[in-house]
């Protein structure tokens, strides 16, 4: 009756929010480096709690490791190369990579995401974040600005044809 | 789980059950059961809305107050938009909810979600334009004309304008400034308002981004409820009009200011009307198309014709009173549950009052009673209201059952619904239907004093599943 029905509604709803809260701690993560990943969690069985709560850590701590590893990369491209210009709902975003010796020193945004004053300044806040974070990781496989999806993704497209160019 | 096994000794031990009894004791518990899933359902639909936003990653985007209002912003919106969706479930007369827990019942559920639907879209609103402002840096008329010129937020202020004229005008107007159809036209206008509103959820929002399977979701929840309106509200009523073809047969005055309405149409039983259902009518002269009227059965229908009985209450029955034979009239229903599958007791208490006695006289008529099973109380203030009251005395089901009657005014200025001379005798609910804890109580008659016998019924301690009401306000 009233309690029954009281007992299911919370049991359901609470249901129903761990397993959005788990989606949402998981799904921020799997754009770090497998490598990386791995590394943290062949560490005994945590399960999957402790790799959800450790993820979010590694992507700084992968820029050491991976950075040293551009080794390989012996004839290194040196210049900058500019990404295609990616279309999106908010407008264009294009980004510009500066490659020294096989590793990204710098990205610049060309352009944004601009369509309107909300827009302008989801960008302004979204895109030092993912300098930082590609200059870290050196890759495109960086998590996204969470509350910028659509900026992250024009913006890690654009990049990855730069980096296409440029051989990395 | 567990207890599936385990009751049955008991229940065998105590003294032998009635087959019926004890079919009625287990649909009214499957009843309860799948009430209380369809409660839970709803609240589960609206941890899914925050659960949208959980999955998205929403935690990680709050990161002092200026992020906190805005995610704020973005759960009141998911979760008040939810709740306007169940809301139009709740308005679609879905078959199964009405089967369930009762249209009316639905409905008072959907009045009650009102106002909250209500106050969480304008948090939305608020919460987001000050959370913007903060983070941006500038004021909050600002960031007004800014986020107007975003992508389809025109549409979902204008959105926002609509839902606010439509709960006002219910709210506050409730039903007494207004005619009943002014504001059901502009309650309608709460359809244009969830649908404008839907361009900005879908490309404002990083939520429902592209891609999503939060978006497949949302946009499988709009088209449940706008599929379920489309359905049962219009479809469905349309079909069944066109199939069985109903016309007025003929009008007959039963008393003064009471009509039955003779109606004619092809395989009426097909419609399946439970006696004591109503159905929503509409009668195709040029005076009253645009009046749909909720009227109950006052007899089970035959194959080929159906009876229902009015009085004319407000102006539109008074027109409907006047209906020549051939009028061609639409049905949307029936629906209802005041009928026999609803009882849970072994035995069966009925009180009616003037009109009330329409959907009093088709249950007991598609009643299977026992001798001394039933115990009917008739009531009027006076002799012209004691129309139909023959015709129950005379029904096969009644047969061995006793039919009282209570005439006479209820007393000045004292809170009764049993007239005067009664009251005198010291008539009570109990001296009435002696086994009433052991009954289902079947009451119909106006509203107050409706409230007044399922007092003194509650006050006896008859428990609440065991009261059936037919309410006629709405």
């Amino acid at each position: 009756m009233r309690a029954r029905a009281l007992a299911l509604s919370i049991l359901s709803s609470a249901a129903v929010l761990t397993v959005g809260w788990q989606l949402g701690t998981q799904g921020q993560t799997p754009t770090v480096p497998d490598a990386t990943a791995t590394t943290t969690t062949t560490a005994p069985n945590g399960g999957s709690m402790s790799s959800a709560a450790a993820a979010p850590a590694p992507t700084p701590t992968a820029a050491g490791s991976s950075a040293s590893a551009t080794a390989p990369a012996s004839d290194s491209a040196s210049g900058t190369f500019t990404g295609t210009s990616v279309q999106t709902r908010f407008g264009p975003v294009q980004v510009q990579i500066t490659v020294a010796n096989g590793s990204i020193t710098d990205v610049t945004a060309l352009q944004l995401t601009d369509k309107d004053q909300r827009s302008v300044s989801i960008s302004n806040r979204a895109a030092p974040v993912l300098r930082q974070e590609v200059l870290a990781a050196q890759s495109a496989n960086v998590q996204g600005v969470s509350g910028a999806t659509y900026t992250s993704d024009g913006y890690l497209s654009s990049l990855q044809s730069a980096l296409d160019q440029a051989g990395l | 789980m567990t207890l599936r096994t385990a009751p049955t000794v008991p229940v065998r031990t105590r003294r032998m059950v009635d087959p019926v009894d004890r079919t009625r004791r287990i649909r009214g518990r499957r009843r309860r059961r799948t009430a209380d899933a369809m409660i839970a359902l709803v609240w589960a639909s609206v941890a899914a809305a925050m659960t949208l936003w959980l999955a998205y990653g929403g935690l990680n985007t709050v990161s002092g107050l200026a992020t906190a209002l805005t995610a704020a912003g973005i759960v009141t919106g998911l979760v008040g938009t939810d709740l306007i969706l169940v809301m139009l479930v709740l308005a679609a007369r879905i078959p199964a909810v009405d089967r369930v827990v009762g249209q009316d019942t639905a409905m008072a559920f959907h009045r009650q979600l009102g106002k909250p639907a209500l106050y969480l879209i304008l948090a939305h609103g608020a919460l987001l334009t000050v959370g913007y402002a903060m983070a941006d840096g500038s004021n909050v008329v600002t960031e007004t004309i800014s986020l107007f010129q975003g992508p389809d937020m025109a549409l979902a202020y204008l959105g926002l304008g609509l839902l606010i004229a439509v709960v006002v005008t219910s709210v506050v107007a409730v039903r007494r400034r207004f005619a009943y159809e002014a504001w059901h036209l502009i309650h309608l206008l709460s359809y244009a308002a969830v649908l404008v509103a839907l361009p900005h959820q879908l490309s404002a929002g990083g939520v429902l981004a592209d891609g999503t399977v939060q978006r497949v979701y949302w946009i499988a929840l709009y088209v449940l409820a706008f599929g379920a309106i489309a359905v049962f509200r219009f479809a469905v009523p349309a079909l069944r009009s066109a199939r069985h073809g109903i016309r007025v047969a003929g009008v007959e005055q039963v008393a003064p200011g009471v009509v039955s309405i003779h109606l004619a149409g092809r395989d009426l039983d097909r419609l399946q009307t439970a006696g004591g259902q109503y159905a929503i009518w509409r009668f195709w002269t040029g005076a009253t198309w645009w009046h749909a009227h909720p009227i109950s059965f006052s007899a089970v229908p035959t194959a080929s014709s159906a009876r229902l009985t009015v009085r004319d209450l407000g102006t539109g029955s008074a027109a409907i009173s006047r209906v020549r034979p051939g009028t061609r009239v639409s049905i949307e229903g029936p629906y209802g549950v005041f009928t026999e599958a609803h009882r849970v007791a072994p035995k069966l208490a009925v009180v009616a009052a003037g009109i009330g006695i329409t959907p009093i006289r088709s249950m007991l008529e598609h009643s299977t009673l026992r001798p001394g099973e039933a115990t009917v109380l008739l009531r009027g203030s006076d002799p012209s209201q004691s129309y139909l009251w023959d015709e129950v005395g005379a029904l096969r089901s009644m047969r061995g059952n006793a039919v009282f009657s209570m005439m006479g005014p209820r007393p000045q200025g004292l809170a009764t619904w049993m007239s005067v001379e009664a009251l005198a005798h010291g008539v009570t609910i109990g001296t009435v239907f002696p086994d009433l804890l052991n009954s289902d109580l079947y009451v119909c008659g106006p509203q107050s004093w409706i409230d007044l016998v399922i007092r003194d019924a509650r006050a006896a301690g008859l428990p609440e599943d065991q009261i059936h009401v037919e309410r006629f306000d709405w």
